[in-house]
């Protein structure tokens, strides 16, 4: 055997330097695909054992939250009691162990309520989690900071908000949404604040998630949103604009005439298709007077706020718009001059007779 | 027969050949990294993402999704249900039957309780016209619904005209017989809404293989391997492509094409720029590279999303017959593409565009099959002419297969440690087998169909699309 690999290094040594590279690269992809399955191997077998091994603790976890729970007799913390916390405790050091505390914490205290509830919000101070979450908000990796600020808000613990509030500004868009789903969750429209201070832009996603966090609650308090539609920050206008629609607020009708002139185009399209919800009727002959200065995705959403807000005094003016090249200002004119009616399926009735002539040249219809 | 070639010569060939395989086994290390990295991320990001809350939100941007068919009679009832059984709030299903000759219309009207309405079409792109008329469902159930009968024009035909008909923002342009997850359209939407200084032009996500798998009501209950190679072949092929090169190339902003089973469109881009060319195969890619070009020449920053979860599920070819018809069609695809955008190629004034995606595309995608068959007629030449350094020669093979198998490899680690969809015992094993066998016994294949392709582009331009036999997903 020993002389079998002398007379194989020494072929090797004899043989050109283009075929010596050639063997040790082909040995090294061998050396790499053996290395690869065995891997595979093995990685497999660990998912398939961490999900058993998750399940396991999981209900360990929940038995003994049970136990601590209902071995209450008093106000204060019993012997029992304080074994399991202690446990707890210790099994959190572990962080496979502390993922799976915070989950059966989660998932009890989302099926319970009232005192219980409070009990296991307790139990989170007591095993020192709430400690160890709070010490990650100074840490450096983004994605430890934003999954504590997730588990604080799961948890509702309010005191940490001036050490969460300072973040506002992260670098990092996930820490920052997550902070925002904070404030909201835990101090509803007070939790707007943060739009005083918010540097970066506020995306539709962030958007859309935070008003459906706030149509949660009921008795909305709205704050004044003045100062919001009169930010710099682009995104924070149009999330108050969407606020002022949403919430009612026709004590900004200034406020919406003023965004007919920002220098965002998607700002004064969002504020002209704002005007007929508020009933900003002021906003009309405004927006007429300088039509035709307007881009054509402004001339739209103008025609489609006339659609609710036109008066017989524009049928004139409106009239002129039938045989617009846009179909969107054609269709608008055409709605609120009342020759079509368009149900919310874009499905159409032609509602007078001698407009069919219109309708062929001007409208094209599927029939 | 000896003949003595001057060694000059054979040098030039090695090294042009040799340099080949080097940039593009490089090419395809330095993307599979930079995927990996990017799909870590991803995950890492996604992990605090919520779509539930996106879910039911009237505010949430309306989408259509716009699906041609054309003879689906075998499957259409279900197929739409499965669209129509999607988690998103605000979206709409079009159905575009294509001047099937089938009953495709009489089974969607009697399953949907169609009846016809008066429709408003905004003709932006010009189409066939409609046959029997736009129809809605009186059923309130399916108010979503919308059912186009029309002249039969094709699939880009077809989509220009949802494209026209759709009223919402944002269009998907799906493969009717497709199944999407419930969440897809959630999934897909998110890059859209999450930009801030870049305008989103279109998304794409990753396409998985269905057959064998259990599907029940529109819905996918159980995932499997099929017993057949050729499928078992595709599914690595698949899994390759999107999980270590399309996400590189989303990070790069590279991004050529979107598969045409499933991609998500800002509605007024797609209408900018004249919907989709009815005169390619490929138009999936045409118009991805056209939106490009577009952006590139308004000098507006843009970017291609693309989604590394699985979000679609489709039904491939079972049969060489079938498969080489399809590989066909994508190769005279990529290669009108690339003729029809020529400008762009190499032009620094097209950025990512033009120095890094479409030259990667002409070299590696449109010229490498070519280059693959070259290379082995100068091998066969070298043979016959007894000009062969056989230690190189079976070194350069071996070498060769063995990274095509590590390459593969990686993929099935890669699938494990993000979605882990084959977790079934013995799949692992299953698919291994596959990475060892498909370079020796499937590639052959791919490559036989790239050359048709070619063929076919330059000396039969009579061929159109090939016919897809569907054997159906559901119930399986």
């Amino acid at each position: 055997m020993i002389e079998f690999f002398q007379n194989s290094i020494d072929t090797f040594n004899n043989t050109h330097h283009i075929i010596q590279l050639c063997i040790l690269l082909t040995l090294l992809l061998i050396a790499a695909i053996i290395f690869s399955l065995l891997y595979l191997k093995n990685l497999r077998d660990r998912l398939k054992i961490k999900g058993r091994i998750e399940s396991t603790y999981q209900k360990k976890y929940a038995s003994d939250l049970i136990e601590y729970l209902y071995s209450a007799d008093g106000e204060n913390i019993n012997p029992e009691q304080q074994k399991k916390v202690d446990y707890l405790t210790k099994c959190a050091q572990n962080p496979l162990k502390r993922k799976i505390i915070i989950k059966t914490f989660l998932k009890l205290r989302n099926e319970i309520s009232g005192e219980t509830a409070d009990a296991i919000q307790n139990l989170y101070y007591q095993t020192e989690l709430i400690k160890s979450a709070s010490a990650k908000l100074k840490g450096k990796k983004w994605d430890a900071i934003a999954r504590a600020i997730k588990e604080l808000t799961q948890f509702e613990i309010k005191e940490t908000h001036d050490e969460i509030i300072l973040l506002i500004n992260h670098p990092k868009k996930e820490v920052r949404n997550e902070i925002q789903k904070y404030l909201v969750k835990l101090f509803r429209f007070d939790g707007l604040e943060f739009l005083d201070v918010l540097e970066s832009q506020l995306s539709e996603w962030d958007q859309i998630q935070l008003l459906e966090i706030l149509n949660k609650f009921d008795n909305p308090h709205i704050p004044n949103l003045g100062k919001w539609l009169a930010s710099e920050n682009k995104s924070v206008v149009s999330f108050a604009i969407k606020l002022a629609k949403l919430y009612n607020q026709f004590n900004v009708k200034d406020d919406i005439i003023n965004l007919f002139e920002h220098h965002d185009p998607e700002i004064r399209i969002q504020a002209i298709s704002v005007v007929s919800h508020l009933g900003i009727y002021e906003a009309v002959s405004i927006l007429k007077n300088n039509l035709f200065n307007r881009n054509l995705d402004e001339q739209i959403a103008f025609f489609k706020m006339m659609e609710d807000m036109s008066t017989p005094d524009e049928m004139d003016f409106i009239r002129e718009f039938v045989n617009h090249e846009n179909f969107y200002i054609r269709i608008s004119a055409m709605k609120i001059l009342n020759l079509i009616t368009v149900d919310t399926d874009n499905t159409f009735r032609i509602n007078i007779n001698d407009t069919e002539l219109i309708i062929d040249n001007v409208l094209t219809k599927a029939s | 027969m000896s003949l003595n070639l001057p060694s000059q010569l054979i040098q030039i060939f090695d090294f042009l050949f040799i340099g080949f395989a080097i940039a593009a086994i490089g090419s395809y290390i330095i993307l599979a990294i930079i995927s990996a990295i990017e799909t870590i991320n991803y995950m890492k990001k996604n992990s605090f993402v919520n779509y539930s809350e996106i879910l039911s939100s009237s505010i949430a941007p309306s989408i259509s999704i716009i699906a041609p068919a054309y003879n689906e009679t075998l499957n259409i009832v279900e197929n739409v249900r499965s669209l129509l059984s999607n988690h998103y709030a605000n979206y709409d299903v079009i159905i575009i039957n294509d001047g099937s000759k089938d009953d495709t219309l009489e089974k969607l009207i009697e399953a949907y309780d169609l009846v016809k309405v008066d429709y408003l079409i905004n003709n932006q792109i010009p189409t066939k016209p409609l046959r029997k008329g736009v129809f809605k469902s009186t059923n309130p159930a399916f108010d979503k619904l919308i059912v186009v009968d029309k002249e039969n024009g094709g699939k880009a035909d077809a989509l220009n005209f949802g494209l026209n008909i759709s009223t919402q923002r944002y269009t998907a342009c799906i493969d009717v017989d497709c199944l999407l997850q419930e969440d897809a359209l959630q999934k897909m939407i998110k890059p859209f809404l999450e930009a801030t200084d870049t305008q989103v032009i279109a998304a794409g996500g990753v396409i998985r293989i269905a057959n064998s798998c259990i599907i029940k009501d529109g819905k996918l209950l159980e995932i499997n391997l099929p017993k057949k190679r050729i499928v078992r072949a595709q599914i690595l092929e698949y899994l390759r492509a999107f999980l270590l090169g399309r996400m590189a190339w989303s990070k790069l902003n590279g991004l050529l094409v979107i598969s045409g089973a499933f991609g998500l469109f800002e509605k007024k881009i797609a209408l900018e720029i004249g919907g989709y060319d009815t005169k390619t195969v490929g138009e999936d890619m045409e118009i991805i590279v056209r939106m490009r070009r577009h952006m590139e020449e308004k000098k507006i920053k843009y970017r291609v999303a693309y989604i590394p979860d699985p979000l679609c599920w489709t039904e491939a070819p079972d049969n060489y017959k079938i498969f080489i018809s399809q590989r066909n069609r994508w190769t005279r695809g990529t290669i009108e593409t690339l003729r029809k955008h020529r400008k762009v190629g190499f032009n620094p004034k097209y950025h990512s565009l033009g120095m890094l995606s479409y030259p990667y595309w002409l070299i590696f995608e449109r010229l490498a099959p070519i280059i693959e068959v070259l290379g082995l007629f100068y091998f066969l030449f070298l043979i016959v002419t007894n000009n062969v350094n056989w230690e190189y020669a079976i070194f350069f093979i071996i070498i060769a297969y063995l990274f095509t198998v590590l390459f593969s490899i990686i993929t099935i680690i890669t699938e494990e440690l993000t979605y882990h969809q084959y977790r079934k015992k013995g799949m692992g094993m299953q698919l291994i087998k596959t990475a060892f066998s498909e370079p020796i016994l499937h590639h052959p294949f791919v490559l036989y169909a790239a050359l048709k392709g070619n063929f076919d582009y330059y000396f039969n331009k009579s061929i159109k699309w090939g016919e897809m036999t569907r054997k159906g997903m559901t119930n399986n």
